[in-house]
């Protein structure tokens, strides 16, 4: 399996130290500038758990958090795997009572309780949940899929089915073919989000991956794709930006990485497209799930 | 990941501590609870961290008064993104029963923000719950007029309209009028003409593809009157444009399927294929060979 501890060679114009101490940095304090972070911040955690992860750079203590938003709930878990965590602390059966509370008639899920936005985006959280504590009771997963084939949101959706084992029962092959070609034409050199929008580093990750789950990552100019990511990196200060010059973000960084990552850069481990974590992490679930199965 | 814009520097303002204030001081403040080993800590200026210590406490009593309001306001100004002091605001102005500052303060916010979810969904809710519909489609149509591509005022505006007239065919004439550019009428040809017009214009906008493609995915695109013809015209004027090419395949694909193909249908499909691989398209050049193909394999290889 690749993504074992390896000393290959990392090319010259990849900053990959720098980029392991702009994580470092984000674990620790963020300046001030960064407050509108302050409800996000075990995601901010989780993108520089991964990341640190992907650069094969973690040695780090384990930590313990409490959230009330399904998309911290996800980043969580996923951060608790990923520092190698069997979950054992977890109460499953109240995250899984929370998530049947947050699912909305139309089949989407709101983020809190109290009620706000609802969207795609919410039910590929719950989706990691239920996928990660291996119980899909707290969704009612033919509800899902008819609301995911209304909407948008391509790489949340076709993750969600992927984890529900749906993708393929849920589409016929002309239609999957129509959501290949949307998204190979999102590539510019980089990828854009939307047609007539710019280029946009994290794209390289939410298309990427979505042409990884449709098998056609292949199809992808990676050298036009690989210049781009690399042309949005901090030089300096270590961390990608969305454009080259900007300033740069975990969520950035993070999802730059995960982009050089889909395309084999030396040096990083290589990701799980569904649950966006190191193949590695999720190697690590799926023997938690066994141990389980043979309990 | 926007960083914060309301969180200036406190001396250059002439903001006055909650702990300072006369009208505050039978409250307690509460400081955030990060146990023994912080993860992500942020360095919050002095007033975030003075603000936020109070809006705690006014949680944690579930306050519900004037000045609960305005703590409500500067926190949202220091962060826009907290979704709690949103819950806490909303609660207030259900008590209050008052929503006449509440249009402003998310027009505001939205200045900062245009996306902010949580403006968005606070503004829905005060408009379905006092009823405040008048003036909504004015407001989209200003920041639409600012920017068409704005997909949260689109959005605002799907809102508006399903809650109230409903798409009646009326409506959906008026809102074409409007915006010729995203023709919706009911009428197919109407559409189809419309959006032919515009891709005769820019044959390079992919939306008017997509949408055209869109709107003839009932009928399809071969059995459509005439778009061939003007596609391949098109084309023979010099127009190589991705889309009318990767749309022509589209349309060669379909008679393929229907068996009601010319002879050299797929031998001109492997043409356009060959043709965006090595010159139009060459970035996605794998995917092109992809589907010559995927082409070659469903409809036999040409013959001769």
């Amino acid at each position: 399996m690749e993504g074992e501890e390896k000393s290959e060679e990392v090319n010259e114009d990849f900053i990959c130290k720098k980029h392991a101490k702009f994580f470092r940095r984000s674990l620790d304090v963020l300046p001030s500038v960064y407050s509108s972070l302050d409800t996000s911040r075990v995601t901010v955690a989780f993108f520089a758990l991964s990341g640190l992860d992907i650069l094969n750079s973690l040695h780090l203590g384990i930590c313990d958090y409490d959230c009330s938003h399904i998309a911290m709930t996800y980043t969580a878990l996923a951060s608790l795997l990923i520092l190698g965590d069997d979950l054992s602390g977890v109460d499953k059966v109240a995250v899984i009572k929370g998530l049947k509370a947050l699912q909305l008639p139309d089949g989407s899920f709101q983020p809190t309780v109290d009620g706000s936005e609802n969207d795609m985006r919410f039910i590929y959280c719950a989706c990691c949940i239920s996928y990660i504590l291996n119980d899909w009771s707290g969704i009612d997963v033919p509800k899902v899929v008819q609301y995911i084939k209304k909407s948008g949101s391509t790489f949340c959706a076709l993750a969600s089915l992927v984890l529900m084992d749906c993708l393929d029962s849920s589409f016929a092959t002309k239609e999957l073919e129509q959501v290949k070609r949307w998204c190979l034409f999102r590539q510019m050199s980089g990828f854009q989000g939307r047609p007539n929008k710019p280029v946009d580093t994290c794209y390289s990750f939410w298309v990427g991956a979505s042409l990884k789950l449709l098998g056609s990552f292949c199809s992808v100019d990676f050298l036009s794709n690989r210049d781009y990511l690399i042309s949005t990196q901090a030089t300096v200060t270590g961390g990608f930006s969305k454009w080259p010059g900007h300033t740069p973000d975990a969520l950035h960084t993070y999802f730059g990485l995960c982009g050089l990552s889909l395309m084999k850069e030396p040096g990083l481990r290589e990701i799980h497209a569904a649950l966006n974590i190191t193949q590695r992490a999720a190697d690590h679930l799926h023997q938690l799930h066994e141990k389980d199965a043979n309990r | 990941m926007a960083e914060s814009s309301g969180d200036e520097d406190c001396t250059e303002t002439d903001f006055v501590f909650y702990r300072d204030r006369e009208e505050w001081k039978d409250v307690t403040p509460v400081e955030q609870d990060d146990g023994p080993y912080p993860v992500v800590a942020i360095a919050y200026s002095e007033k975030f961290k003075d603000v936020f210590d109070y809006f705690r406490a006014v949680l944690m009593a579930d306050e519900r008064s004037e000045r609960a309001f305005t703590l409500t306001e500067d926190a949202i100004s220091l962060n826009a993104a907290n979704y709690t002091v949103w819950y806490h605001r909303k609660v207030i102005v259900e008590w209050l029963k008052d929503p006449s500052a509440e249009l402003q303060f998310t027009e505001n916010i939205l200045e900062l923000d245009a996306k902010n979810y949580h403006a968005w969904q606070h503004r829905q809710w005060v408009i379905k719950e006092f009823g405040l519909w008048e003036r909504e489609i004015d407001y989209v149509d200003k920041l639409l007029t600012e920017d068409l591509r704005n997909n949260s005022a689109w959005n605002q505006r799907y809102f508006v309209i399903s809650k109230t007239t409903g798409f009646v065919e009326d409506v959906v004439h008026q809102e074409v009028s409007t915006f010729t550019t995203l023709p919706l009428p009911p009428l197919l040809e109407v559409r189809t003409r419309l959006t032919m017009d515009l891709i005769r214009k820019v044959p390079n906008n992919e939306s008017a593809w997509n949408y055209l493609k869109g709107v003839l995915s009932q009928t399809g695109l071969s059995k459509y009157p005439g778009l061939k013809e003007t596609l391949l015209e098109m084309y023979g004027n010099g127009i190589d444009s991705l889309y009318l090419m990767s749309t022509l395949i589209d349309i060669y694909e379909e008679e393929l399927q229907s068996g009601l193909a010319d002879s050299n249908c797929l031998e001109q499909a492997l043409e356009l294929c060959h043709k965006l691989a090595t010159d139009v398209d060459y970035i996605r050049r794998e995917y092109w060979n992809y589907i010559s193909r995927t082409l070659k394999s469903r409809f036999g290889v040409p013959t001769q």
